[in-house]
C-alpha cells in the first residue's frame, strides 16, 4: 500500500463515517424539533380549553416556551435544512403571539393548526420516504 | 439603517465568498481523491461524476438559504459511488466492460469498419479527424485503430508507414537520462538535490562555472546523470555545458 492509497482509503473511511453522522443527526434534530412543537400546539390548546379564552398566563407561558424551543432549534437545523422550507412555523408563532395580544382566538387558532400542518409536512418531504426518492 | 443595510449587504457577500471558499477546496480535495485520471482521459462513469459534481457544488454556493451540507453530502456520496464503481470495475472485468465498454477495432487491415462505426455513432470525419490527431493523414497508412473506452483513439500505423526508432537502425546510443531542476527561480530545490544527490556546495560551484553569480539569478538550472548541465540567468540567453559527470545523480 503507498501512502496515497492510504491517504484514499483514511479519506473514504472519513467520508462515510461523516454521512453517516450526518444523516443520523439530521434524523434526530429534524424528529425532536418538530416533536416539541407538536406538543407544544397540544399544549396550548389543552390550556385555551381549559382556561376558556388565550389571555391567560398559562397560554403566554407555553407560546414564549414553543417560540424559545423553536428558535432553538431553527439554528441549528440551518444547518442541515434549507432556511426557507422551515421559516413557516416561526412566522406562525410570531403571528400567534400577535393575535394573543388582540384576544383574537379564532386567527389564534387557525394558526396553531398551520404548525400543526406545517410540522405534518415537514416530516413528508425530509423524511427518506420513496416519495421523496422518486 | 444605512449602515445596517450595508452591513446585512455585506454579510451576504461575505457569506457566498466564504462558501465559495470552502466548495472550492472540498472539490478540490474529492478531485485529488479520486486521482488523476479524473482530469485527463474519463470513463464515462467519470465523465457523469464531473458533470454532476460541477452542477452540485454550485448550488449552495450561489443560494445562500441553502445550507453548504446539501452540496457536501450527494458529492461526498458520488466521490463513494465512484470508489464503489472503480472497485467493482477492478474485480470483475465483465462489469468493467457493463460500465465502461471496451474497446472497438474501427479500422483494420481491411479498410474501415463501418458497422463498428455505426454502433459507435461515430461519422467517417470523426475517424478521419481522430486519425490526423495521431499523425496519420492517409487511410491507407493505417493498419489498425481502435477506439478506446475512454473515446480516443489508438492508431497502430503499417510498418512502411511507422517512426524509425534507434532500435531499427542499430545504432549505439548513449542511454537516456533524466535532466533534474536543482534550481528553479531562483531557489534551491531541496527535494531534487536529494534525488540528485549533491549538495549546496556543488550547485553554487556549478552556477559559478555557468557565470552566474547568486542563487537569485538564475533562472533555471538543471543536471543528469551524464554530466550534462543547462544554466539561464534571468533574461539572458541559456548556457549548456559538460561537468564530469556526477556519477551520483540518480535516474
Amino acid at each position: 500500500m503507498t501512502k496515497f492509497m492510504w491517504f484514499q482509503c483514511l479519506s473514504i473511511f472519513f467520508i462515510l463515517v461523516i454521512l453517516v453522522l450526518v444523516c443520523v443527526l439530521e434524523d434526530n434534530l429534524v424528529s425532536s424539533a418538530l416533536h416539541d412543537v407538536r406538543n407544544y400546539c397540544y399544549q396550548i390548546e389543552a390550556s385555551v380549553e381549559e382556561n376558556g379564552g388565550i389571555l391567560n398566563n398559562d397560554v403566554a407561558r407555553l407560546v414564549d416556551n414553543m417560540e424559545d424551543n423553536w428558535f432553538k432549534y431553527e439554528w441549528n437545523l440551518c444547518y442541515m435544512v434549507n432556511h426557507k422550507s422551515i421559516q413557516e412555523i416561526g412566522v406562525e408563532i410570531s403571528k400567534i403571539k400577535t393575535y394573543m395580544e388582540e384576544n383574537d382566538k379564532k386567527e389564534f387558532m387557525a394558526s396553531l393548526e398551520l404548525i400543526k400542518l406545517y410540522e405534518e409536512q415537514y416530516h413528508h418531504f425530509m423524511g427518506a420516504s420513496f416519495h421523496n426518492i422518486l | 439603517m444605512i449602515k445596517k443595510l450595508i452591513f446585512y449587504y455585506t454579510s451576504n457577500m461575505l457569506t457566498i465568498v466564504l462558501r465559495s471558499i470552502l466548495i472550492y477546496l472540498i472539490v478540490l480535495f474529492l478531485y485529488r481523491l479520486m486521482g488523476k485520471r479524473q482530469l485527463g482521459q474519463m470513463q464515462p462513469f467519470e465523465l457523469v461524476l464531473t458533470l454532476i459534481i460541477a452542477d452540485l457544488a454550485t448550488i449552495p454556493m450561489a443560494e445562500i438559504s441553502v445550507p453548504v451540507l446539501h452540496g457536501i453530502v450527494p458529492l461526498f456520496t458520488l466521490v463513494l459511488l465512484h470508489f464503489a464503481l472503480t472497485l467493482l470495475c477492478k474485480l470483475s472485468p465483465k462489469f468493467s466492460r457493463f460500465v465502461s465498454g471496451k474497446p472497438v477495432i474501427v479500422i483494420n487491415p481491411y479498410g474501415i469498419d463501418y458497422r463498428a462505426l455505426k454502433n459507435l455513432n461515430l461519422s467517417i470525419d470523426d475517424i478521419m479527424e481522430a486519425m490526423r490527431g495521431a499523425g496519420y493523414f492517409k487511410l491507407e497508412q493505417v493498419q489498425y485503430a481502435i477506439m478506446e473506452t475512454n473515446g480516443k483513439m489508438s492508431v497502430f500505423p503499417k510498418s512502411e508507414y511507422a517512426p524509425v526508432t534507434v532500435g531499427d537502425m542499430n545504432l549505439d546510443v548513449e542511454k537516456s537520462v533524466l535532466p533534474i531542476n536543482v534550481v528553479s527561480e531562483g531557489k534551491i530545490m531541496n527535494e531534487n538535490l536529494k534525488i540528485a544527490k549533491i549538495d549546496k556546495n556543488n550547485v553554487l560551484q556549478i552556477l559559478k562555472k555557468a557565470g552566474i553569480k547568486k542563487v537569485k539569478d538564475c533562472l533555471i538550472l538543471s543536471v543528469d546523470k551524464a554530466g550534462g548541465v543547462f544554466a539561464q540567468e534571468y533574461n539572458k540567453k541559456y548556457t549548456t555545458f559538460q561537468i564530469e559527470p556526477l556519477g551520483q545523480v540518480s535516474e
